[in-house]
C-alpha cells in the first residue's frame, strides 16, 4: 500500500506579475519501507514538492495522501498533528534551538504530542542514546560538532516514532566523512522499516537510496530504481 | 479530565520555561521592556495607595475632631430659604442648655469661644488659637491631658487663669522641659499651665496639636468680650451624641429647636449653621474619591506606555524568531501552541515588571508613611490587583504579536533568515 500518494500536484508561485509553476502536475506514490532520493538542480521544484508531502505547504491543486489520509481537506491544526505523529523532518541547517540542550531539543515534538515532562525526558534520552549521544544530553548545539548536531536533529525527527523521515539536503552542511556517518544512520533506520525521503543534489548521496526521482522544471523527468546501490556496508 | 488538566498545566510550564529562555537570551532588552511595566505598575499602585491614604488621613482628622457629633455655630446658613432679618447669627449658652435638656441621645455638650492669643515665656513666644471651653470639651472633642490635668468645673466657675497647652505649643515654649505649674503670659496676663494635651498628630499638614485650652469664662472675660453681641454668646457648640444615634435626625431636631428658640419664620433662613461629622465624612469621601480617580487615571497613562513597549518588543521578538516558529510548526506545534507561547512570554515580562513595580511601590509607601507622615496603605488586594493587572497588560498588548506569530505559514517561517 502506498504510504505517500501524490496526484496531479501543482504549486504556483507569483513572482511580481509572473506566475511560476514550481511543481507542474506530478503524480507518484512511495510505498512503506522505501528509501527514495529526490534529485534535481536548484529551482527544479524538488524542495517545493518535498514541502507539500511534508504538509508544510499547501498545493495549488492536486492531492497529497499520507498513510491513506487525504490532506487537502485538513485544517492547520490537523496538519500540525499529522506532521507531529507521522513525519520526522531533518534539515540542511539542522535547525536546533540555540541555548537549549540536546535533550530539550529532542523533546520539543513531544511537547506538542502532549506528553508530560518525565515521559518527554525518557523518550528523548533513549533516542539520543540510540544516536550515540548519550554523553551529550546536556550540551547546547554550540558545543556540538556539525555531525553531532545533525544526529540530535535526527533523534528529534524520530522521537515521535514517525512513519516517514523527510530529509532536505541532510548532508549539505557536513564534510564527506560525517556525511557518510549520517548515511549509515539512514540506512540502518531504513532497515528498521522507516520510510526515508531525501532531497539532494549530490549523486553520492542519492546512490544510497533504493530509488531516485529526478525533477526538472517542476516535472518528474526520471523515476528509476538504483541498480548499483551504494551501501555504507560496502566500505568495510 | 484530570489528565487533560495536568497536560495543559505541563504545557503552560513548558511555555514559561521557553519564555524564560527567550527573555534571558535578550537580557538587556527584556530588562528595559520590563522597566516600562514596572514604572507603570509602580505609578498606578502608588496612586491607588496615596488615594486611600488621603481617605484614611481625612477620616483621621475627622476622628481627631471627635466622633459622632454635631457642630453648631452662629453663622446664617445660606442653604435654601429667603434672606432674613438676621445679619449675624446668634448662639447662646441658654441655647446650649436647652439643647442638652430637650434632645435625646446627647452625651455631652461643649460650648466654646475661640480667639487668637500670644503666649510669652522667658523670651520665647508663640501664637496659637485659644479654645475657651468647659470640662465636657475633653469628651466630645476626644482630647485628654497627657501630663497634668484638663480644665475643671471649678476653673470655669472662678474664671481661673489656667491654660492647657497643645503639645506643639508646649514644645515651642519650653522645649523638652515639663511646663506643668509654670507661668505663661497670655496677652500680658499671667496664666498657670495646668496640663499638656495628648498629641493628635497632623492631618493634611494641619497641626492638630497647635492650640491652647482655657476655661470659657476666662476667655469671655479677657479676650472675647468685645466681639460678642451678648454676654452669653457662643462662637461654637459641639454636641456629642451616643454611638448609633442618627446624626441626620439629630440635625433636624437641633434645627427645629434652634429655629423655634430664635423665632425664625418659615420662609427665613437659619441664623445658625449645623454640620455633623457624618456630613464631613461623606463630603470628604467624595472629594478624596475624585482625587484618587484622577491620580489613578494619570498613572494609568504610564502603564499604557509600558504596555505599548511590550507590544513593540514582542513584535520584534516574533520577527527575530520566525524561523523558530516555523520549526516548531514543522515539529507539530498548532497555531494555538505558538500563540500561547508568545502570550506567556509577554505575560511573564509584565508580571516580572509588576512584581518589581509593586516592591518599589511598597518601599515608597513605607518611606512616605515614615518620613512624610502621610499614610500610604498598600493592602493585599491592591498587591494582588497590581499583579493581575500587569498580567492583563501582557495578554492585551502581547495578544496582537502572538496572534501574528501563530498565523505564519510554516514553510515561509522556516525559510526566513
Amino acid at each position: 500500500m502506498a504510504l505517500v500518494e501524490v496526484r496531479d500536484l501543482v504549486k504556483n508561485f507569483i513572482l511580481g506579475d509572473e506566475i511560476v509553476r514550481a511543481v507542474d502536475g506530478v503524480s507518484l506514490s512511495i510505498d512503506k519501507g522505501e528509501y527514495v532520493a529526490i534529485m534535481g538542480a536548484s529551482g527544479s521544484g524538488k524542495s517545493t514538492f518535498m514541502n507539500m508531502i511534508g504538509c508544510l505547504d499547501v498545493p495549488t491543486s492536486g492531492e497529497v495522501r499520507i498513510d491513506d489520509i487525504a490532506t487537502s481537506e485538513m485544517d492547520s491544526d490537523a496538519l500540525a498533528e499529522l506532521r507531529n505523529q507521522k513525519i520526522g523532518f531533518v534539515f540542511q541547517q539542522f535547525n536546533l534551538l540555540a541555548r537549549t540542550t540536546a535533550l530539550d531539543n529532542v523533546a520539543v515534538p513531544l511537547i506538542y504530542a502532549g506528553l508530560n515532562t518525565a515521559d518527554r525526558r525518557d523518550k528523548a534520552k533513549a533516542k539520543l542514546e540510540e544516536m550515540g549521544l548519550g554523553d551529550r544530553l546536556d550540551h547546547s548545539p554550540a558545543k556540538l560538532s556539525g555531525g553531532q548536531q545533525q544526529r540530535v536533529a535526527i533523534a528529534r525527527a524520530l522521537v515521535t516514532e514517525p512513519l516517514i523521515l523527510l530529509a532536505d539536503e541532510p548532508t549539505g552542511a557536513l564534510d564527506t566523512k560525517t556525511s557518510e556517518d549520517i548515511m549509515q544512520i539512514f540506512e540502518s533506520l531504513n532497515d528498521a522499516g522507516i520510510t526515508i525521503i531525501v532531497v539532494t543534489h549530490e549523486e553520492d548521496i542519492a546512490q544510497h537510496a533504493h530509488r531516485n526521482i529526478h525533477f526538472r522544471d517542476g516535472k518528474v523527468i526520471e523515476d528509476k530504481p538504483v541498480i548499483d546501490r551504494r551501501s555504507t556496508k560496502d566500505d568495510r | 479530565m484530570i489528565g487533560n488538566f495536568t497536560h495543559s498545566l505541563s504545557a503552560w510550564l513548558v511555555n514559561i520555561s521557553i519564555a524564560m529562555t527567550a527573555l534571558r537570551t535578550n537580557l538587556m532588552r527584556s530588562i528595559l521592556t520590563t522597566l516600562g511595566v514596572m514604572i507603570g505598575v509602580f505609578a498606578v499602585t502608588l496612586a491607588v495607595a496615596v488615594g486611600s491614604g488621603a481617605q484614611v488621613s481625612v477620616m483621621q482628622s475627622i476622628n481627631a475632631l471627635g466622633s459622632n457629633m454635631a457642630l453648631v455655630f452662629p453663622q446664617p446658613d445660606s442653604e435654601g430659604g429667603s434672606r432674613s432679618n438676621f445679619d449675624r447669627g446668634r448662639l447662646t449658652m441658654r441655647d446650649a442648655r436647652a439643647i442638652e435638656k430637650q434632645i435625646d441621645g446627647i452625651t455631652q455638650i461643649a460650648p466654646q469661644l475661640r480667639t487668637n492669643i500670644q503666649l510669652v515665656v522667658a523670651g520665647r513666644n508663640a501664637s496659637t488659637i485659644a479654645i475657651g471651653a468647659t470640662p465636657g470639651y475633653a469628651d466630645v472633642a476626644n482630647v485628654a491631658a497627657d501630663t497634668g490635668r484638663f480644665i475643671s468645673e471649678a476653673d470655669v466657675r472662678s474664671a481661673a487663669r489656667v491654660v492647657v497647652l497643645g503639645p506643639s505649643v508646649a514644645r515651642k515654649l519650653f522645649g523638652g522641659f515639663d511646663p506643668i505649674g509654670e507661668t505663661v503670659r497670655i496677652n500680658r496676663a499671667p496664666f498657670t499651665i495646668v496640663g499638656v494635651l495628648e498629641s493628635k498628630g497632623s492631618s493634611f499638614g494641619n497641626d492638630n496639636d497647635d492650640l491652647a485650652i482655657m476655661p470659657i469664662s476666662t476667655t469671655r472675660q479677657r479676650f472675647a468680650g468685645d466681639s460678642l453681641a451678648g454676654p452669653d454668646d457662643l462662637q461654637m457648640l459641639f454636641v456629642g451624641f451616643e454611638d448609633g444615634v442618627s446624626l441626620s435626625r439629630a440635625k433636624r431636631q437641633l434645627t427645629a429647636l434652634l429655629r423655634d428658640r430664635n423665632r425664625v419664620r418659615d420662609n427665613e433662613i437659619n441664623p445658625f449653621t449645623i454640620r455633623t461629622t457624618e456630613e464631613f465624612m461623606k463630603e470628604t469621601g467624595q472629594v478624596t474619591s475624585i482625587f484618587q480617580i484622577v491620580l489613578v487615571a494619570i498613572a494609568s497613562i504610564s502603564l499604557l506606555v509600558g504596555g505599548i513597549g511590550i507590544m513593540n518588543i514582542m513584535l520584534v521578538s516574533v520577527t527575530e524568531r520566525t524561523r523558530e516558529i516555523g520549526l516548531r510548526m514543522a515539529l507539530g506545534a498548532k497555531r494555538s501552541d505558538i500563540r500561547n507561547q508568545f502570550l506567556v512570554e509577554a505575560a511573564v515580562l509584565c508580571v516580572i515588571g509588576g512584581v518589581m513595580g509593586l516592591i518599589l511601590a511598597f518601599a515608597s509607601g513605607f518611606a512616605l508613611t515614615k518620613y512624610a507622615d502621610f499614610p500610604v496603605p498598600i493592602g493585599l488586594s491592591v498587591a494582588i490587583g497590581a499583579i493581575l493587572f500587569s498580567a492583563a497588560v501582557g495578554l492585551i498588548f502581547g495578544g496582537y504579536p502572538a496572534i501574528r506569530a501563530s498565523r505564519l505559514s510554516p514553510i515561509e517561517a522556516l525559510r526566513s533568515e
